[in-house]
């Protein structure tokens, strides 16, 4: 919760006002791992920060509960809890947990510096989201993306979608910016946010757009030389406008005043992202990488970008096409606007957190209940347990979700 | 075509969606259809047993009989669209109001511990699959579709059905509001006898039975309405046509109603009916000074209402007069062109 400054503390303080008018929340402060006496769940949110989630994770351990899994892939976390506490060998054991022998000798590689950190070349291939995929009762995901990539892993335990919230914002006035188009960046600037890709593709969009800006709103991540790359393009004098980091209010002035927002990722980490769903809900045109929970935007309302090979290429074509058509920005923030008020509601959210709380505080009653009063109905009449009978049953049952 | 019509059952009750599903049942076979009642007893309580009795319905085998394909199953009422069936079609009265808009009321049957939350959740998530599978989703009022959009996500097409078949015939505006209704806690008939007391040139007759009757009387009693409030119990056709054809206006306001006959009813016998702001599917039919008057559910307001019309049955005449002609556009025939379509 803030004050801490993460998107997950955002988004924790943005949702908890109403959840907590329709169920009673009580808020766990920072450090506390000792159940709260008298609740009937607890509800853990785990992002990648070992700096603000590894109480969590330690909470998690003594209570198992419900986990809002906002990344899939909890490589950095799990680095923080080990390395970074001086505990190799609690990293080597995760990684062998994962990889096998090939993952206990790859750890082995990052520990004694001879690889590069697998959570940045290869955090995909080794998630290390196994330990609190083991302690979840139950998970809350926001993508498609997240909830296959755990059953891939071997979860079996119920899994929520439930889409971010929307921020409700008073009117924005948009910042007094040049730009024709103006496009912005939001976030840290750095390889994984493909921001070399999206330089690039905005220098050939100024060849023949001179007027075209490019607004990266950000930090410099350490070791992006982002002055030497807009030189080299030679976007350093101009088509490039600045700014740090910002206040919420700046940010929405900026968000406001862009004709459209690029978004890129890779390699992603599963996560959804705050800043894309502002900019929708400000009915702004967004592009972004097709990859992780960012494919599963509606096309109506995003362009999507393949990674790797052509992407350059593919990302002007699409800066291109939302510079040239006013119909189609038109069009995707109209899209944009009608999707967030049906799928981002902060109500409906709250409404959908309250049904999986519910289901996972009592569902597995319910489920022994009607378990119980079918099995016994099916004894009754001679259905022997591992028959066809019995077997036919189960699938009815698993058909309308009152099995296990 | 073959049709099963699937409608549950609870034994020794009968009220609008039993008339429903055993016209459906009349007017498909009128129109030359195979059409049979399919009913499962249900009872919701205690605990589990909703689902329990919601699950028979999955274990029926719908898909033939006698060795004959049923050509298309048409569901009403929870948990009887719980049924499979390859071209299923859901003409939904009513979901299971306790785990919507009737949870945490006094109406409502789910506690605030854990088992009961989740079970409340479980019918709701029974409710998503069970009506995702329809391969046409209706419902009897725009009041039910909003529901089941809220609740689930999906979208059913509005189509609300004609009433019983009655005498239906005006004998002028007698000096009664009559109440047709089944008696339990949600038709909100103590409103009606509060208002009568409020009002000693008001006179009732409450038809029906159910389990609220019996405080419904002592209520009567005690408000002194001895002699102006008739309770008649269940009554056949023809004397609850008479009673339509005499009153003075129908009242008909339970709390946010899924649809309700009631007021077509009413209407083919030329009456206005009295309701509330909060009475739900009936406001899509009864406006406010053009077929009835809609007041808020209080006694003093619906005393008024009754005797403005007592009053004014000029008034009276010519709201039971727009009613009728909206009430002569719902046919079966259409309703059946368009569930079978």
């Amino acid at each position: 919760m803030p004050p801490e400054r993460s998107g997950i503390a955002d988004y924790s303080a943005h949702l908890l006002p109403a959840l907590a008018e329709r169920i009673d929340v009580q808020v766990v402060r920072r450090g506390r791992t000792r159940s709260v006496r008298g609740t009937d769940l607890a509800l853990y949110h785990v992002g990648n920060n070992p700096d603000a989630h590894g109480w969590i994770v330690e909470a998690l351990r003594k209570r198992p509960g419900v986990v809002v899994l906002h990344d899939f892939v909890l490589h950095h976390l799990v680095a923080g809890l080990t390395i970074g506490r001086r505990d190799g060998h609690g990293y080597l054991d995760a990684m062998e947990r994962e990889g096998g022998v090939v993952g206990r000798l790859l750890a082995h590689g990052v520990l004694d510096k001879r690889i590069p950190p697998l959570w940045e070349s290869r955090p995909e291939d080794y998630h290390l989201a196994g330990e609190v995929l083991g302690l979840a009762t139950g998970l809350i995901v926001h993508s498609r993306y997240v909830e296959e990539r755990a059953r891939a892993a071997g979860y079996e335990g119920p899994v929520w979608r439930v889409s971010h919230p929307a921020w409700e914002h008073a009117p924005v006035e948009p910042a007094r910016l040049e730009g024709s188009p103006l496009i912005g960046s939001f976030g840290n600037l750095n390889a994984s946010k493909r921001i070399p890709q999206l330089l690039e593709a905005f220098a050939r969009l100024r060849r023949s757009r001179p007027e075209a800006r490019l607004l990266l709103v950000g930090a410099v991540s350490p070791g992006f030389d982002l002055d030497r790359r807009l030189q080299r393009l030679g976007l350093s004098e101009e088509g490039i406008l600045r700014e740090e980091y910002v206040e919420e209010e700046r940010l929405w002035a900026l968000m406001a005043a862009c004709d459209f927002c690029v978004n890129l990722r890779s390699p992603t980490m599963g996560e959804t992202s705050g800043s894309v769903i502002r900019q929708l809900s400000l009915g702004k045109p967004v592009v972004v990488s097709g990859v992780g929970w960012f494919a599963e935007l509606p096309d109506a309302v995003a362009l999507k970008v393949p990674v790797g090979a052509g992407e350059t290429e593919a990302l002007h074509a699409a800066l291109e096409l939302l510079a040239r058509d006013d119909a189609a920005r038109r069009a995707m923030s109209a899209a944009a606007l009608d999707l967030v008020r049906r799928e981002h509601d902060l109500g409906r959210v709250a409404d959908l957190y309250a049904a999986a709380l519910e289901q996972a505080a009592g569902g597995e009653a319910v489920a022994d209940a009607v378990l119980g009063d079918v099995a016994r109905a099916a004894a009754d009449v001679g259905i022997e347990p591992g028959s066809p009978e019995a077997a036919e049953l189960a699938r009815r049952l698993a058909e309308v979700e009152l099995g296990r | 075509m073959r049709i099963a019509v699937c409608a549950p059952q609870v034994p020794f009750v009968r009220g609008g969606a039993e008339i429903f599903a055993d016209t459906l049942v009349d007017e498909l076979r009128a129109r030359d259809h195979e059409a049979e009642l399919v009913t499962v007893p249900f009872k919701w309580y205690p605990g589990t047993r909703v689902l329990d009795q919601a699950f028979l319905w999955r274990l029926l085998d719908l898909t033939e009989s006698d060795g004959r394909p049923i050509d298309l199953a048409v569901a009403t009422k929870f948990p009887s669209y719980c049924v499979r069936h390859p071209n299923k079609r859901v003409w939904v009265l009513h979901q299971f109001r306790q785990a919507y808009e009737l949870d945490q009321t006094e109406l409502g049957q789910f506690s605030e511990e854990p088992a009961d939350r989740a079970l409340r959740r479980s019918v709701q998530r029974l409710d998503r699959i069970a009506l995702g599978e329809a391969r046409r989703l209706f419902a009897t009022s725009r009041n039910v579709a909003d529901r089941i959009e809220r609740s689930t996500g999906l979208q059913a097409e509005v189509m609300p059905h004609p009433p019983q078949e009655l005498p239906y015939r005006n004998d002028g505006y007698g000096d009664f509001v009559l109440s047709v209704n089944r008696l339990d806690r949600a038709k909100r008939i103590d409103l009606l006898l509060e208002a009568a007391a409020l009002d000693p040139a008001l006179r009732i007759v409450v038809t029906g039975d159910g389990p609220d009757r019996e405080r419904l009387e002592r209520l009567a009693h005690e408000r002194g309405l001895d002699g102006r409030a008739a309770f008649t119990g269940r009554i056949g056709e023809d004397e609850l046509a008479s009673l339509y054809a005499r009153c003075l206006a129908v009242y008909y306001a339970p709390v946010d109603e899924d649809f309700g006959m009631v007021p077509y009813e009413a209407f083919l016998s030329e009456k206005p009916v009295l309701t509330t702001h909060d009475a739900g599917g009936p406001l899509e039919v009864v406006t406010d000074g053009r077929t009835g008057l809609v007041t808020a559910p209080e006694a003093g307001e619906l005393a008024r209402a009754a005797g403005r019309l007592r009053e004014h049955p000029d008034e009276a005449r010519a709201f039971g007069l727009a009613g009728r002609e909206l009430a002569a556009r719902v046919t079966w025939d259409a309703c059946i062109e368009r569930l079978l379509a």
